[in-house]
């Protein structure tokens, strides 16, 4: 079977991958990293399950082949929390809202979520709303994800009761 | 997904030879957000797979003031994030706005959407009332195809197997020009439109009256199309008359033919066409008046 | 933010009950830690995969396997030729491997064990079958006709022989007393779980002939039953099975019943004596799934000039697909709000679930009550009209009450639907919006729901066992099942609440046959009255023991005793005090020392339905209103949701914050089915297995809702709490057609409705 080679940086380390070529970033990340959040919800770029951050970016880790990383910086839930398992706000705020229920697009409704606030640290409700569009609930109905993710104010911090 | 091999040349001629050395066995891939779809579906099964990734000078957008350059790599999320675009070119800011979700307009690119020759593909109908020019690359050297002439029906279009689209080229618009792109969707986001439409208007100025439209439906017909028909009767018309604009509306129904499927009847489509034609002329024109606030 | 509206009696103190506790689980979850089925793997790990059926109807001919049985990699091809035959559902009419004919599209044929899932995709494809296409059939009504095709050929006809009538009162005489009478048909469409996580098992057989089923299923006990027939199909009877949740992504009663792949699944781990799991693809998720079924029902109803209604009379043909699953038996639930939504003395029922070539009908929360209430909650607004009465005051004039018993024989306790009512006509400025047919207009939908348990089954308890460790930490054992709505969270509260302890130091440990004890499943909203008040009481006896033995320690009476913030102390003299963990340390290091453990097992005190399908099946009943403001482009037909309110009786919310996720996550998965959600077929071949094409609601589709919670205290409920897990999807149809019919004048009597109806009807 043909093998590519890919370094990248992962959740901050460098690693190095060889797979092959059809391999997708979402099978390589949760076979040869094991990291499970990263969640299949479709395959086919139409639920978010599986959002990662490429460069920064959020993108469908099922579309894109695991090739397209070499080089590149990726992040995942479990690159998240800071040490010793502080959370990031975002978590914290998904938490204290009760943005959680399932919780199969928990992580990709975070990683989405990031990435928005990197881009606009201070959303209104409708640019959340059609920040994450990508990103399918069947649990909440979305109110207390918009809640979490408005609460999440400029610096990073994670404050006030929300709505 | 079968397997390939995955290839990442580092020039456009390198890509071109690689492609044309496999033939049908190999496959472009540029943002991947359909190829890796129809592969994993079993409806595509190349043995190559080119990516264009890292050939350079096909991911900018340029401006000259005399026209606009797309690169075939510049991610829909570009096009969205571009200010030039947004000011002069807003019906195709409009196309992205909307399109797929911010993950898939990261990955997704112009080039691989027009190229697909999808009947829904959001940025065709815009491109198509900017008369843009596409940029092919080919063993042969460069082509040239106005993007009118480019789709022959649903997946087919007048791309050679082994032809890479470069660019897209748009010439800026007159002055007194404003336009609009309205998707029509069932669900308001993550949703392929049930019909589109795109115009472009060009305003005399003085006498307010409408100097030449350029209309392109998507839905429409089984390719996108012109509404040639309606721009004629558009033009020399006074540019805010609702009667005027009703009437181009039953036009445009009378010169297209949607399909039926399973997403929705051709009736319905034609409806949104009489419906939405007007709000799509009305929206461009609320556009250029405040242009010509902002002086 | 909910609004609560408490009980005039005034709030008892509660020192965690109504408290927004965010969900036990929520802090593995937020970092992609908790374990679904698609994350499991084991040593020696096989991947099962499913042949489907490529016909809708065909007989078959020859299944040839040999060509994946030689590819390397492959452990087990097994089919219908070659297994012993089990069948599912409750009508046992449901092969899991099909042999001699297929029924549907997504019959299973084949199915293999593989090294990888790309190895076992492959295997499936290289299995040959040889059909004979029979003459099919997808209408439910046509499948009545003399001479259809047969489903079933050992049955005399497509009709299922289930006896859903219910007879209530005197038809002629509320015939006969209606000043005003309407007769309508309403149809609803097949609609789909899409659960975010698809469905799947792992099977696993031990050294000595056990089995251990690793599910996301919703009925731990009852799977652990049905595949007691796979073992006995496989000469194993007497074996022991253990069935253990995985992490639920979504259930929705999707995951309500034992389906074929379960069954395929433990075949190919014991053919292969190895680990196997079996996951669906979002593809087979959408069409493999049994989901909920299309109903076509006539309806009447009658009242009197004021307003009073004199009879309801409901008929009813359900597509059940192919087999049986609990679809089958939605019925026993539309009787309910048929019979018992308002004062109706007279009622009349009946309907007949049909077989077809279709995918075949499962429970759906709300289990078939969404489709009763879109038909009775939107006909109730015609009616209101011919008679000249508001539509809200009419809902008024015909109000259920408490202590009422509705003519199918439930007693109904609490009942907040007055409140309800109020509270929505409130909310939604009804009295100004109402009746302006602008393009703008409100409307509402009421419901009745089971809110104490559903004797359904001649079991409708839960147990539960807890123990106190030396540090006053408690383990509660609990028979339920949480799938995300957070019944580990209320169960923690509510054993907080009673032994005087923080919900911190409460761990719920659920999921595993061998460890707690039965439970009937996570239906019927009854987690958390159900097991609520297992929980409860397991606690109070657990306080029992550990109050009768800290009396003499504390040189006190027992009476005198209480636990609160962890500690033991008199009421009368709070001085004389004693941390809890140190009166349980002092209880076990002795000699003849204890350990504090105790156990309950709550079955509630309810009837099943009797011959006439009449008797109390539930404690408790919930009440609750949908109310929307809509605006309807007239030219394209579009709807958009200005505003969306619930009100709902809860009885008493015991996490305010895990409420309101019900009723928004309900109300969004209500809308969906409202105006989008449809699964298309093509001669029973489903055409939009994907989330581009089934519409559930995006982000930007889902309005703000205002949920407003309705607190009456019920008598038989833990802390007062009903169940209201379903609920917030019932009354979502009605409410918004009769806000589009508010703003347009447009009666749209099937679902959804897309805009497509809206200005058809404009043509006309």
């Amino acid at each position: 079977m043909i093998q590519v080679k890919i370094s990248f940086q992962l959740n901050g380390d460098a690693v190095t991958a060889e797979v092959p070529d059809h391999t997708t970033l979402l099978e390589m990340l949760r076979e040869e990293f094991e990291l499970l959040g990263v969640k299949e919800g479709c395959g086919h770029g139409e639920c978010g399950s599986c959002t990662v951050l490429v460069d920064q970016k959020s993108v469908n880790s099922c579309l894109m082949l695991a090739a397209y990383v070499n080089g590149r910086t990726v992040q995942t839930i479990e690159g998240l929390a800071g040490a010793q398992g502080r959370l990031d706000p975002l978590q914290e705020a998904f938490v204290k809202h009760g943005a959680v229920q399932c919780g199969f697009c928990t992580p990709g409704m975070i990683m989405s979520a990031k990435a928005l606030l990197a881009e606009n640290p201070n959303p209104s409700r409708d640019e959340i709303r059609w920040g994450m569009a990508g990103n399918l609930c069947r649990c909440t109905g979305y109110v207390k994800i918009v809640d979490a993710v408005e609460s999440v104010c400029k610096g990073g911090c994670s404050c006030g009761e929300g709505s | 997904m079968k397997g390939f091999t995955y290839h990442e040349p580092n020039s456009i001629g390198d890509a071109v030879n690689l492609l044309n050395d496999n033939g049908a066995r190999a496959s472009l891939i540029a943002g991947g957000t359909d190829l890796v779809i129809k592969m994993k579906q079993g409806k595509s099964e190349p043995e190559h797979v080119i990516s264009l990734q890292s050939i350079p000078g096909i991911n900018e957008i340029k401006y000259s003031g005399e026209e606009l350059r797309i690169g075939s790599m510049v991610t829909h999320r570009a096009i969205e994030q571009s200010k030039i675009i947004r000011d002069k070119f807003s019906l195709l800011a409009d196309a992205v706005d909307n399109l797929g979700s911010v993950q898939v307009r990261n990955l997704a690119t112009i080039g691989g959407n027009i190229c697909n020759g999808a009947p829904s593909a959001d940025t065709v109908g815009p491109l198509m009332a900017l008369d843009a020019v596409l940029l092919f690359e080919g063993p042969e050297g460069e082509r040239s195809i106005p993007i009118t002439e480019f789709f022959h029906g649903p997946g087919k279009t007048a791309q050679a197997a082994n032809e890479i689209l470069k660019e897209i080229v748009i010439h800026d618009l007159p002055p007194g020009s404003c336009s609009r792109y309205i998707k029509y969707t069932r669900r308001k986001a993550m949703d392929l439109p049930l019909l589109g439409i795109a115009l472009v208007l060009v305003s005399d100025g003085a006498e307010d009256v409408c100097k030449e439209a350029r209309i392109g439906l998507t839905l429409a017909a089984p390719t996108p199309i012109r509404a040639t028909k309606t721009e004629e009767y558009v033009a020399g018309k006074p540019l805010r008359s609702s009667a005027m604009w009703d009437e181009a509306g039953n036009i445009a129904v009378n010169e297209s033919s949607p399909r039926t499927s399973f997403r929705t009847t051709s009736a319905y489509r034609k409806k949104i066409i009489q419906a939405l034609l007007p709000r799509a002329a009305f929206e461009a024109i609320r556009r250029l008046s405040e242009q010509q606030r902002k002086g | 933010m909910a609004k609560v509206l408490e009980p005039k009696t005034g709030k008892p103190e509660f020192h965690t009950v109504g408290r927004r506790i965010p969900k036990l689980d929520a802090l593995e979850k937020v970092q992609g830690k908790a374990a679904y089925i698609h994350d499991l793997k084991v040593p020696r790990m096989l991947y099962g995969k499913i042949l489907w059926s490529e016909h809708a109807h065909a007989r078959i001919r020859k299944i040839d396997t040999s060509r994946a049985e030689k590819l390397p990699g492959v452990k087990a091809v097994i089919t219908g030729y070659n297994t012993p035959e089990i069948k599912t559902g409750f009508f046992k009419d449901n092969p899991v491997l099909k042999k001699d004919k297929v029924r549907q599209f997504r019959d299973e044929v084949a199915a293999v064990a593989a090294e990888s899932e790309a190895i076992a995709e492959e295997a499936v494809r290289l299995i040959d079958v040889e059909y004979e296409p029979l003459p099919a059939v997808f209408d439910p009504v046509e499948a009545m006709a003399e001479g259809a095709p047969l489903i079933h050929e050992d049955k005399d006809s497509n009709i299922l022989k289930l006896p859903w009538k219910l007879v209530c009162g005197d038809m002629d005489q509320g015939r006969s007393q209606a000043d005003f009478i309407v007769e309508e048909s309403y149809s609803m469409p097949w609609v789909t779980h899409c659960c975010m996580g698809s469905s799947g098992c792992m099977a696993e057989f031990h050294a000595n002939g056990n089995l251990t089923v690793h599910s996301p299923t919703q009925i731990r006990y009852l799977a652990q039953r049905d595949f007691g027939d796979a073992m006995k199909a496989l000469g194993l009877k007497g074996k022991r099975v253990q069935v253990v949740n995985t992490a639920i992504g979504g259930a929705f009663g999707s995951k309500l019943d034992t389906y074929p792949f379960e069954f395929i699944t433990i075949l190919l781990a014991y053919y292969t004596g190895r680990p196997v799991k079996l996951v669906f693809s979002r593809e087979e998720e959408f069409f493999a799934t049994p989901s909920r079924q299309k109903v076509d029902a006539r309806i009447s109803q009658g009242c009197k000039k004021d307003g009073h209604l004199t009879f309801r009379e409901v008929e009813m043909v359900l597509d059940n697909g192919a087999y049986t699953s609990w679809g089958a038996t939605t019925p026993s639930v539309m009787m309910m709000p048929i019979s018992s939504l308002y004062k109706v003395p007279n009622i009349y029922y009946e309907a007949k679930c049909v077989y077809t070539n279709n995918i075949y009908a499962t429970a759906m929360r709300g289990y078939g009550n969404p489709q009763a209430t879109f038909a009775i909650e939107s006909q109730i607004d015609t009616l209101a009209e011919q008679v000249g009465i508001d539509p809200l005051q009419f809902r008024m004039i015909n109000v259920n009450t408490p202590g009422e018993i509705t003519p199918q024989g439930f007693q109904i306790g609490s009942c907040g639907l007055k409140e309800c009512l109020e509270s929505v006509r409130e909310s939604l400025d009804w009295d100004n919006k109402k009746g302006k047919q602008d393009g703008r207009g409100v409307g509402l939908g009421s419901l009745i729901h089971v809110g104490g348990g559903a004797r359904i089954y001649k079991s409708d308890g839960c147990g539960t066992i807890i123990k106190l460790d030396d540090f006053a930490k408690v383990t509660v054992m609990s028979g339920a099942t949480d799938m995300g709505q957070g019944s580990d969270t209320v169960i923690a509260q509510i054993v907080a609440e009673e032994l005087g302890v923080e919900v911190d130091d409460v761990i719920v440990v659920m999921g595993n046959t061998d460890m707690e004890t039965w439970d009937v499943g996570a239906h019927a909203s009854r987690t958390t009255f159900v097991a609520g008040n297992s929980a409860l009481f397991a606690a109070r006896k657990a306080k029992e023991q550990i109050l009768d033995l800290a009396a003499p320690l504390l040189q006190a009476a027992k009476e005198d005793l209480s636990i609160k913030e962890g500690n033991v102390f008199s009421r009368s003299n709070p001085e004389v005090s004693m941390q809890l963990a140190r009166v349980l340390r002092a209880l076990h290091f002795k000699t003849g020392g204890t350990q504090i453990v105790a156990s309950h097992f709550y079955d509630p005190p309810t009837q099943m339905l009797d011959r006439e399908m009449k008797g109390n099946f539930s404690v408790a009943y919930t009440y609750g209103v949908h109310g929307a403001e809509v605006e309807v482009d007239k030219e394209t037909g579009h709807v958009e949701i200005l505003k969306y309110v619930i009100a709902m009786d809860v009885g008493r919310a015991i996490n305010t914050m895990l409420v309101e996720g019900q009723l928004e996550g309900g109300a969004a998965m209500g809308i969906g089915y409202s105006l989008m959600e449809e699964l298309k077929a093509d001669q029973g071949k489903i055409l939009n297995p994907n989330f581009l094409d089934y519409k559930i609601l995006t982000f930007p589709d889902m309005p703000d809702i205002t949920s407003i919670i309705i607190e009456t205290e019920d008598q038989f409920g833990p802390f007062g709490a009903k169940g209201i897990g379903e609920p917030p999807l019932v009354g979502s149809a009605p409410a918004i057609a009769n806000a589009i019919y508010d703003a347009t004048g447009k009666r749209v009597r099937s679902l959804p409705i897309i805009p497509e109806k809206l200005v058809a009807q404009e043509d006309e």
